[in-house]
């Protein structure tokens, strides 16, 4: 691997992710959040009465939580961000019914390919409201549901209320509170028992207006048996104001059920990136999480499994990336509330360029919860004397018969890693590159191959930042 | 023993009487009054605190307990187990707060060696002990270290001189009676290429004694300077025990650590070595064994300030019964502090079903060029070693006791004292509890 | 009722209906609240995050944590949302002479 990249090639590379379309939006709130603006969002969805409730009893927790003290600094004006816009009047079925504009955006993030070569279904959302969806039919058949949030209470209500808000209350921090209140789009899915699904579902998303804030509620239940992997992946342009982007997933795994859930997270870095992602397992289920996080100004994600019966386990893959002006503050939780339960977590982090890079995690093993076992990796690169890494796991055990381990390491680059390499004809960023890529080759091996390909091309990019 | 009686302890009156009692020099009343106000004006820590968060001080009450000096003077012996099997070269012990024994060999003393009362050496070193104490330790972080800073009665002051090594050891041992207050402060100071072995325990009159214990520790060691540091806790089983902890390490010195925490029925330990000259180097081998409902929280820092650092913390608990153990240590490394090497491990053995343990490895790394690595590991014993040991006679205690010795094992391999390595063994006997 | 078990925490007067209140019994915290004329009592401790529960407020049969939202049967002391899975202690209560006791669930 000794070809140079073409200097027009990274700037295509660069423009290719940095770009906006004039934003034609059809209703547009004003800024801030209050009741009026929260009713205003029930209202034009034509929500039911509970909805609508259960929307104004979160804005009341949200005003009375307090900002977190741990993290990153959350420096946001809650009013000066628009909670809510809405890009056309009807959900687009097919491709050619989508407006124009919104396909020149994703026709450059390749979605075209995409939906050819692997996709069962997707749900595009654009400010905030899907507007492209199609299922395949044999899907359908089978009795999978997979649409938009929004849809599904419409036309599911009753098995959406059953599951919405039990993982993740309103109550729990300050985000899911705000998200309860002006959630808008994400993904609703159910797999009925015994169905497989054998290729992963994918969502696209993306912010576009100034100001924008993004507040995806994504219930997934896989029933009995089912398996099902979920594929989520988005980039934003550049821009001088701040963004919020608050999302919340709920994701129930009944008994035997097998989910994955992939996240590549590329938010442009004026964005902050708040989500509380929780997931429970029931008995001989697996939940996996697998998230990469580059980008954005700061990035607060903590993919969470509880064990609720013997046999459940949960895996997390985290990946966070921190360059220039970033903050990752990214990990994750593990619950063992039954017997015979197990959990992993690896997580690689990389800082770079002044970038602050931070794993914050739980393994916590509840009385009773026997023969259980967890390990938990940790392993940081700093590539440089300005980037700082930080690591704070949390390890709580209150039963005896079990086995916890823990391990964290950072470290920079070896010299003699990179001289081999260089030695070998490499230059110092292609070498640096290849190191970085071997560093985060067990996250890359686990994603669809074009979101391989992406997470490949976006590390180049951000390796090449460090040349000059 | 009778009690002067007060209607609030620590109040004005009493801290002005407190005061008047004491013939110290004015900078040291200084320091007292403006650590009274600001103990005056904090509130007790609380759960907010990342360092308290786990930490239930609900049924702690300070009133009580009785301002130092003001508990009669009593002739109670206190155990003193680190003095088995060793000679020292000088001893200073206190009972609630108040001198009962100082000796100093006259040979350490010819070589301009200073060890004894604090309290003394406040009068008789006044211009060294005002350098440094207090330099080390912050006494604002919280009310607690603002009332150690107010408060403090008696406690030791060393101060070993340029190139001077003592072999023997020195002996420290601060000592409560039944409902007494041990307020105190140890004072360690080592010039350049100095070098020493300090041996400090704490313990109680009876073993279900009740008291209030806040202690403050000051280790200074200038470069080249070489410290083995060893402390056993064993407060009764309703002792209230609060301390912070912190030493300076400069170029080329080096700090050897060892502690054992059995006693008291809540520990709350702030445990800091600053590593602020090239090259130098600590090793912290820490136990914790508990029992019953205690509460035992450890809140470690290693702070690589300068480049080419060694630090070593390893931290074994075990826990029996209902006890709860809370480990945080903390790896800061400070930008340009290059060819550090940190390192952390703590493992945890649970003895009971309804043990907790809370371990909370931590790094903040802001220099490239480094080597940082921890580790946690939480598990149990295997029962077919306690079958195994039984069905060769053993009863479950003893089973239970050589298993215990055999996790710790690790951390008697690091102590280079042999007096010391056996009274670990004895008090972790102790520590086993009963069983039928 | 056997003396050694049943411990006086309060006078019954001291209760008003669905108001929590926090009692220290033997180095133990407890919530006591007055329901529909009787009388609970759980531990002051939510499993969740291991903070007080006694400033939180009563909402039907449960009391509900403050800092999460967690909500414990007062009845049995059961889990009954996220984020919390596991029971919180509780413990029997007997009125005798309107003087409530309490024997804690070891």
């Amino acid at each position: 691997m000794s070809t140079d990249l073409a200097s027009q090639d990274v700037v295509g590379e660069i423009n290719k992710y940095d770009f906006r379309t004039e934003s034609t939006a059809v209703f547009k709130a004003r800024k801030g959040i209050d009741a009026e603006i929260v009713n205003q969002i029930s209202e034009m969805k034509n929500e039911p009465q509970w909805m609508r409730e259960y929307r104004l009893k979160a804005l009341e927790i949200f005003n009375s939580k307090p900002m977190p003290t741990w993290g990153g600094d959350i420096s946001l004006d809650f009013q000066d961000i628009y909670y809510y816009l809405k890009p056309t009047n009807k959900q687009g079925r097919t491709w050619d019914e989508v407006p124009q504009e919104i396909k020149d955006t994703f026709d450059k993030l390749g979605i075209p390919e995409a939906e050819k070569k692997f996709l069962s279904g997707v749900k595009a959302q654009f400010e905030s409201e899907v507007v492209y969806g199609s299922l395949k039919e044999d899907l359908a058949k089978q009795g999978v549901i997979f649409t938009d949030t929004d849809s599904a209470l419409r036309e599911h209500p009753d098995l959406l209320r059953e599951y919405f808000g039990t993982i993740i209350p309103s109550t729990d921090n300050k985000f899911a509170a705000l998200n309860s209140a002006v959630w808008s789009g994400g993904s609703f899915i159910y797999v009925p028992k015994g169905v497989k699904i054998d290729f992963p579902l994918q969502a696209y998303f993306r912010i576009n207006a100034e100001n924008m804030g993004q507040f995806e509620r994504t219930l997934i239940i896989v029933d009995e048996g089912a398996s099902i992997h979920y594929v989520e992946g988005c980039t934003a342009p550049m821009y001088s104001s701040e963004s919020l982007h608050s999302a919340v997933v709920e994701i129930i795994c009944k008994r035997g059920s097998r989910c994955r859930y992939t996240t590549i997270q590329n938010w442009a870095n004026n964005i902050f990136n708040l989500v509380t992602k929780r997931a429970v397992a029931y008995g001989d289920a697996t939940m996996e999480w697998v998230d990469g996080n580059l980008g954005s100004r700061l990035t607060m994600k903590y993919p969470a499994v509880y064990m609720m019966e013997p046999g459940a386990r949960g895996e997390i893959l985290s990946i966070a990336f921190a360059s220039k002006g970033q903050h990752q503050d990214a990990g994750a939780k593990l619950v063992h509330a039954a017997p015979h339960t197990t959990g992993q977590i690896i997580s690689k982090s990389i800082s770079k360029g002044g970038g602050r890079s931070s794993y914050r995690g739980l393994v916590r093993v509840e009385k009773g919860a026997k023969k259980s076992r967890s390990k938990v990796v940790c392993d940081a690169l700093i590539l440089d004397s300005k980037s700082r890494s930080d690591t704070y796991p949390y390890i709580e055990i209150l039963d005896q018969d079990v086995n916890v381990g823990h391990e964290a390491s950072v470290s920079r680059i070896g010299e003699e890693q990179m001289f081999y390499l260089m030695s070998r004809g490499l230059s110092e960023a292609e070498a640096g590159t290849m190191i970085v890529n071997g560093f985060i080759e067990p996250l890359v091996k686990e994603l669809p191959m074009e979101y391989a390909v992406e997470m490949n091309r976006l590390i180049q990019l951000q390796m090449e930042g460090s040349v000059g | 023993m009778t009690i002067t009686a007060t209607p609030a302890a620590f109040d004005a009156a009493s801290f002005n009487q407190f005061l008047e009692s004491r013939v110290e020099p004015t900078w040291l009343t200084k320091q007292r009054r403006t650590a009274w106000s600001a103990f005056q004006s904090m509130a007790w820590p609380d759960r907010h605190t990342e360092d308290w968060m786990r930490s239930d001080l609900r049924g702690f009450h300070l009133d009580r307990y009785k301002m130092p000096g003001t508990i009669e003077p009593s002739d109670e012996v206190c155990p003193r187990w680190l003095l088995e099997d060793v000679t020292t070269c000088g001893q200073v012990s206190t009972l609630d707060g108040r001198i009962v024994h100082e000796q100093l060999s006259p040979e350490i003393e010819t070589l301009g060696v200073y060890f004894g009362s604090l309290e003394q050496a406040c009068q008789a070193q006044s211009e060294t002990v005002e350098k440094y104490l207090f330099k080390t330790i912050d006494r604002n972080v919280d009310r607690f270290s603002a009332l150690q800073a107010a408060t403090w009665s008696s406690g030791c002051f060393l101060h070993i001189p340029k190139n001077v090594s003592i072999e023997q050891p020195f002996h420290i041992h601060s000592g409560m009676t039944d409902g007494g207050t041990d307020v105190s402060h140890v004072l360690i100071v080592l010039e350049e290429n100095a070098s020493a072995t300090v041996l400090f325990e704490c313990s109680s009159a009876i073993p279900t004694a009740d008291g209030f214990h806040c202690g403050g520790l000051e280790i200074v060691l200038k470069p080249g300077a070489t410290l083995r540091f060893v402390k056993l806790q064993e407060w009764g089983d309703r002792v209230w025990h609060f301390a912070q902890e912190r030493a300076v390490v400069d170029q080329d010195a080096t700090i050897q650590w060892t502690l054992a925490a059995m006693g008291a029925k809540f520990v709350q330990v702030s445990q800091q070595v600053s590593l602020v000259g090239a090259h130098a180097r600590s090793q912290v081998n820490g136990t914790m064994f508990t029992r019953d409902k205690q509460q035992m929280t450890y809140n470690t820092l290693q702070y690589h300030e300068a480049p080419h650092c060694k630090s070593d913390f390893l931290y074994k608990s075990a826990l029996q019964d209902r006890s709860r153990t809370v480990w945080r240590g903390m790896i800061k490394v400070a930008p340009g502090a290059d060819k550090t090497d940190g390192y952390q491990r703590n493992d945890n053995l649970l003895l009971s079903d309804q043990a907790r343990a809370d371990s909370i490895p931590g790094l903040e790394i802001k220099a490239d060029d480094v080597r940082c690595t921890h580790g946690s590991t939480s598990g149990r014993v295997d029962e077919e070693l306690i079958f195994y040991a039984q069905s060769r006679g053993f009863t479950r205690q003893e089973a239970v006791r050589m298993i215990v010795t055999g996790f710790f094992q690790q951390i008697f391999d690091r102590i280079t004292i042999e007096s010391v390595r056996k009274a670990l063994g004895s008090a972790i006997a102790r520590q086993v509890r009963q069983y039928d | 009722m056997t003396e050694n078990d049943f411990k006086a925490a309060c006078l019954l007067s001291e209760l008003k209906p669905g108001q929590p209140r926090t009692i220290e019994l033997d180095d133990r915290f407890v919530v006591l609240v007055l329901l529909d004329g009787e009388v609970f009592c759980i531990d002051d401790l939510c499993t969740h995050d291991g903070g007080t529960l006694g400033d939180g407020e009563v909402d039907d049969h449960c009391l509900v944590c403050p800092r999460h939202g967690a909500k414990f049967d007062m009845r049995t002391g059961a889990a009954v949302t996220m984020p919390a899975t596991e029971a919180t202690a509780s413990h029997e209560v007997k009125i005798v002479d309107a003087t409530v006791y309490i024997k804690i669930n070891a």
